[in-house]
């Protein structure tokens, strides 16, 4: 033995060996170690602890290493030439030796470009190569690269080290293998195996090299995620051959995953068959649960156990305390048991003589009463035939009493309770104490028993006939009735928990539907009962009203939406009925608008601002109406701007600004005088100006229409979508909504923000709450876009429930609608935003982003409490619609989902993003192409902020920073919306007012 | 031969923003080969900065001159005097230039206004590269004349990485894995056995990290 190692002890016995990988976190978190390690304990026989993967600071792998050990699992401690000279590697493998790490993997490292110091020096005072010679000589020599002698205790390690059978030239690889054997290497632990041909023919040379008889070669192996894992792979990383066939079954498989490990599994199988292969490296990093099932499905489990791995690190004052306290320990629980084992003989002594004078005096009253109980139990048997004709049969065979236990035994096999059945049991066992304590014989005890089993099913029958059934005896035989019940079950308590929010909101009529579909299902739940109760009672005090005004609807009106009262419903008709006349007297239109605001009077004959715009309609003028002085905040956030008091405004803010600018500045540094130019009113209609050509000529109506998606709830909610045209096209059709722009904010403080962004909410970055109300109240936000970042497993890896009750706060903290933007892992953004639903009940939040790999999951959560979701997919038409399609398979409906098209900054692909929203948005209105009829969300800050340009200090060449950064993040959003965009997500103040001025400016 | 590469404008602006008068003087050396200090290259950079600090608004008054060479004493010998004529010398040599310079001349402010890279060769037109790591300790008959050091993103002694496909290196698809070349020159020459040979951990004192380096020709000592 070398080490004396468990991976050594496997590899030498001549098992098939199995080790596996852990990547230490870019944090010092100690649990995340502990935690992957005790996921991968006892499934292989050590784990490879990387160092610095891919170039990036991690946790050291000594550390992590030594963590893992502590958890029982033996670490493969890998070490890389790129970071540390001779004297900083000779340094960490004796104290890497003095903590009890046995095996050690010898790399170059990958080149620092890779990683996130690409700026730092690499080291490479030698290669993996000389590494392995290096550390040999320490260990066989005993002595230090410089040639100095190590007096005692020299390093006893395993030493290992990498092929890569897929990089080139493809011949020398064999020969690298063999300068690896000579210099020092043990065993071999290859690159990732896909194309097991082209491994086997390695194989092959290998073994006319004879290396397969001096070294442990290892396969390594890694489940592929996601078809787009095995794309990036394949294309991205340097010496690994993805084959086609993998894609191939990746693309076609219905779980990606479970298909992944399916592949793993297949090419272990294969490779066990290569002669010489001594087992596998199964690497899955950021996937360490995969593990146990690819072991386990390859019949490489259970791993011989590991008796051999012993952490080293503990003080001996820990080891001491542990002595003293585990003697402390045993002490008083001997003591303990002692006093009890004392206290229990007397009781029973006690016990015993009282009980046989009581009992002797009671014994022949006992036996009177069994008497007189066979004569009861008689009696009884006639109403027991009556109420159980089929145990009659039974009772002719034999004597009452035997009837009796007759009945008792087949009440007990069906329909006993299990509080019944614990009670016959006790009972018996009770008795049977009582005959061993006063030895009473077998006949006596029969006797006795048959009595008392007699008078609890009498008794039982009696009471099942008075009484309804108990929560708790109905409890067990639900559980009887298989899984379907259980989910017909969970679906009724969530009706009636919906149906008690709704009445709570005084929505009696969505409470009285909620409570009678739960009825529907479950006729006889009484919660629902009661609650259709109170339901019933709440809607006829509001049925008045809404009677009166149901005359009033004309036939054919759009059906009242769901999540909406009809009260709520027929007011927000009104507002858009007043708002379309206002637009419509705005274009000059008296005819239009007159109806309109006729059309709003029949709804609500008394709202003031309908007669207004009637009596101005019918009066000629047709000057652009003025705000109102006290605008009613219900109209201005109800009806999404299209129309209305804002058409207004609008020109005069652009006067204004345009005013502001003026007097020119004539350096343009900071962001001062930026702002959108005032639109050229247009005062001839364009049939007007296309004189005598026929409109037909000119204009191309579209034959379909974008769905409208509500975001939020009460006053503050908004609508984006319902255009039946192309963007502000508005002389073709109609464009119902403006495009909203929401805040972006993100649930922890970001990490590179430049200053020019940051310095507008640095005072709240550690608040999330204070945040959103910052943009709110400061910068008049109408919409929020929540960012988890802080979830992500690369980053932070907050837990979900711990982010879930941050996004809780800020729900509850504002009104206007929020948006939950995942961080983008599909897994953990599942946990984290059901768990969010699950604190926020019926909030109507926008769950975002839904990908291929989490759709199912989320789309439940999202159907359960009909909230909108963001649809997210890679720049693709086909992928986007394919999504929508799943999306809808899955049960949701068109006006749930927003679309992520995947968007670029300018400069970074956004024409890309601008051709293929384009083709989506021209194939939903002139193809009716149903599936892609879902408007665009643009979470677009985010990739501005990140660019180069944003960053870069200000300078004569590029002008000022602010300005750039913001003229970038505004040009991007006015891309997007020229491209359909309805819903922007944005971050800096001045480009977001820049961005509403326009689309002010553009809405006319 | 020397290569070097002129620094941003910015930052020679930025270097003599308080100097009302300049010398830039190039060298006829290496850097007049590689097109970065040469005659032709002062008279662009003097232009440059005549009419960048004409903008700013602050002309600046600036001569310029050609050394043959500025890492040879007797060429400095002038400089002793005329470089006190102005407020700073803006060399356009190599680094060495810029250091003898102000060895010789301590009265003189000088000033880079280059970056010098590396030891290399001329490609093509406007093209060069790394060929030669001045490492001290030369291998070049051991990898048929072709540099691991100076060529290799890893400087490896023993063999390509598992990063090398196609003949090009891991960090960058337009830079040609050099071991890959040594490989198949190697093997063309029926010289494999070299490449079985494992090549022991190298000194790195002859490159430089056993202090600054230093040469003597006792037979030419003065």
């Amino acid at each position: 033995m070398i080490s004396g190692s468990n991976l050594e002890q496997v590899l030498t016995s001549g098992q098939f060996t199995v080790t596996g990988e852990l990547g230490p976190p870019q944090n010092g978190n100690f649990d995340v170690v502990r935690d992957k390690a005790r996921i991968l304990k006892s499934h292989v026989d050590a784990v490879n602890i990387t160092d610095c993967q891919t170039a990036i600071v991690r946790m050291s792998s000594l550390t992590a290493g030594l963590i893992a050990l502590a958890e029982g699992v033996e670490p493969v401690m890998q070490m890389t030439c790129r970071d540390r000279n001779r004297i900083g590697i000779q340094s960490d493998i004796l104290g890497a030796s003095a903590l009890g790490i046995k095996n050690l993997l010898c790399l170059t490292g990958d080149h620092q470009k890779f990683g996130n110091h690409p700026q730092a020096k690499g080291v490479f005072d030698m290669d993996s190569i000389q590494l392995l010679g290096m550390i040999k000589a320490m260990r066989d020599d005993k002595k230090f690269q410089c040639g100095d002698e190590i007096k005692s205790h020299e390093p006893r390690l395993l030493l290992g080290a990498a092929a890569n059978p897929f990089a080139d030239p493809f011949e020398y690889r064999p020969i690298r293998v063999a300068k690896k054997v000579e210099a020092g290497a043990s065993f071999i632990q290859t690159q990732i195996i896909y194309n097991v041909e082209k491994f086997a023919r390695f194989m092959e040379i290998v073994r006319d090299l004879g290396l397969h008889e001096k070294v442990y070669i290892l396969a390594g192996v890694t489940p592929p995620k996601s078809v787009g894992m095995a794309r990036y792979m394949k294309k991205f990383v340097p010496g690994l051959d993805v084959t086609d066939d993998v894609i191939e079954r990746l693309k076609g498989a219905k779980d990606p995953k479970e298909e992944g490990i399916n592949i793993c599994v297949d090419i272990i199988k294969q490779v066990r068959e290569i002669p010489g292969v001594a087992g596998v490296h199964v690497m899955a990093i950021g996937w360490e649960q995969a593990v146990p099932e690819i072991v386990s499905l390859a019949g490489l489990s259970p791993r011989p156990g590991a008796k051999t791995v012993e952490p080293r690190l503990r003080s001996s004052e820990s080891i001491e305390l542990i002595v003293s306290n585990a003697k402390k320990d045993a002490k008083a629980e001997i003591e303990k048991a002692l006093e009890q084992a004392k206290a229990e003989a007397q009781a029973s002594r006690d016990l015993v003589v009282k009980e046989k004078v009581r009992v002797t005096s009671e014994i022949s009253g006992l036996k009177r009463q069994a008497e007189e109980a066979k004569t009861i139990a008689g009696q009884k048997q006639t109403e027991i035939e009556r109420l159980n004709a089929e145990l009659a049969k039974t009772k002719a065979g034999l004597g009452h009493a035997q009837a009796v236990r007759g009945l008792a035994e087949k009440r007990e096999s069906s329909a006993l309770s299990s509080r019944e059945r614990s009670a016959l049991t006790s009972l018996r066992s009770g008795l049977e104490a009582l005959s061993k304590g006063l030895g009473i014989n077998k006949d006596q005890l029969e006797a006795l028993r048959r009595f008392f089993e007699a008078e609890f099913l009498l008794h039982m029958d009696t009471a099942e006939q008075v009484t309804v059934p108990s929560e708790e005896t109905a409890a067990p035989r639900k559980e009887i009735e298989k899984p379907e019940a259980e989910a017909r079950h969970k679906e009724v308590v969530n009706l009636v928990a919906k149906g008690n929010v709704l009445l709570h909101k005084n929505d009696a009529a969505g409470a009285l539907d909620a409570f009678e579909k739960a009825l529907a299902i479950e006729p006889k739940d009484q919660k629902a009962g009661e609650g259709l109760k109170k339901a019933r009672e709440a809607y006829e005090i509001a049925a008045p009203t809404e009677e009166a005004a149901a005359p009033a609807v004309p036939e054919g009106v759009p059906p009242c939406p769901e999540g909406l009262s009809p009260e709520e419903w027929q007011q927000k008709r009104v507002i858009r009925f007043v708002a379309r006349g206002n637009v419509l007297l705005h274009k000059s239109d008296a005819d239009g608008a007159l109806k309109a605001f006729k059309q709003a009077l029949e709804l609500e004959p008394d709202d003031k601002k309908a007669k207004a715009g009637l009596l101005k309609a019918e009066s000629g003028e047709v000057a652009p109406v003025l705000v109102p002085a006290e605008p009613e905040v219900t109209e201005k956030t109800e009806v999404p701007p299209t129309p209305e008091p804002k058409a207004a405004p609008v020109t005069e803010k652009v006067k204004a600004e345009a005013r502001k600018v003026a007097p020119a500045p004539t350096e343009p540094t900071g962001i001062e005088g930026l702002s959108v130019a005032e639109l050229p009113k247009e005062t001839m209609s364009l049939s007007e100006r296309a004189g005598p050509v026929p409109g037909n000529q000119f204009t191309e109506s579209c034959t379909g229409a974008i769905c409208e998606v509500s975001l939020g709830e009460g006053e503050k909610a908004l609508t984006v979508g319902g255009s039946s045209t192309l963007p502000f096209y508005m002389f073709e059709g109609d464009m119902p909504h403006a495009p909203q722009v929401a805040f972006g904010i993100l649930d922890s403080e970001p990490e590179d923000w430049p200053d020019v962004l940051s310095k507008y909410y640095s005072d709240v970055f550690s608040d999330p709450v204070a945040w959103a109300r910052k943009c709110i109240d400061d910068y008049g936000a109408e919409a929020i876009c929540l960012s988890l970042v802080s979830t992500d497993p690369n980053g932070m890896n907050r837990p979900s429930d711990e982010a879930a009750r941050k996004a809780q706060s800020v729900i509850e903290g504002i009104d206007v609608p929020v948006i939950l933007w995942g961080c983008g892992n599909a897994e953990k953004d599942t946990e984290t935003l059901r768990e969010v639903t699950n604190l926020v009940g019926n909030r109507k939040v926008c769950l975002g982003p839904l990908s291929d790999a989490n759709y199912r999951s989320l789309g439940a959560t999202a159907m359960a409490f009909q909230l909108p979701v963001v649809a997210s997919t890679p720049i693709d038409v086909n992928l986007a619609k394919q999504l929508n399609i799943l999306l809808e398979n899955l049960g949701l409906s068109p006006d749930q989902i927003l679309m992520d098209p995947s968007i670029g900054a300018v400069g970074y692909g956004i024409e890309y993003s601008y051709s293929v929203m384009e083709r989506i948005r021209l194939a939903a209105l002139t193809q009716q192409d149903e599936k892609l009829q879902v408007p665009f969300i643009c979470n677009l800050g985010r990739e501005v902020w990140k660019t180069k340009e944003c960053r870069l200090p200000s300078d004569a060449l590029l002008g000022d920073q602010e300005r750039r950064g913001v003229l970038m993040e505004a040009v991007t959003a006015s891309t997007l919306l020229l491209a359909g965009g309805e819903l922007m997500v944005m971050m800096h103040p001045k480009a977001i007012a820049l961005t509403e001025a326009l689309i002010r400016g553009m809405m006319g | 031969m020397i290569i070097a590469d002129q620094k941003p404008m910015d930052e020679i602006l930025e270097m003599i923003s308080g100097i009302e008068k300049l010398l830039v003087l190039g060298c006829r050396g290496c850097v007049a080969v590689c097109s970065a200090g040469g005659d032709k290259e002062v008279g662009v950079l003097a232009s440059a900065l005549r009419l960048g600090r004409k903008k700013a608004g602050k002309p600046i008054e600036i001569d310029e001159a050609t050394y043959v060479r500025q890492c040879d004493p007797e060429y400095l010998e002038p400089l002793k005097k005329d470089g006190k004529k102005y407020d700073a010398v803006l060399s356009m040599a190599c680094g060495v230039g810029v250091n003898f310079i102000a060895d010789r001349c301590p009265d003189v402010n000088v000033l880079p206004a280059l970056n010098t890279s590396f030891y290399g060769a001329n490609l093509s037109s406007g093209e060069w590269a790394e060929m030669c790591a001045g490492c001290g300790a030369c291998v070049l008959h051991l990898t048929g004349g072709l540099c691991p050091v100076a060529r290799c993103a890893k400087s490896l002694s023993n063999g390509p990485c598992g990063g090398s496909v196609g003949g090009r290196c891991e960090i960058n698809k337009d830079v040609p894995c050099i071991w890959h070349q040594i490989c198949k020159k190697l093997t063309g020459r029926k010289q494999d056995q070299l490449l079985r040979e494992i090549v022991p951990i190298r000194d790195w004192r002859p490159s430089g990290h056993g202090g600054p380096r230093r040469r003597i020709r006792e037979d030419l000592l003065p």
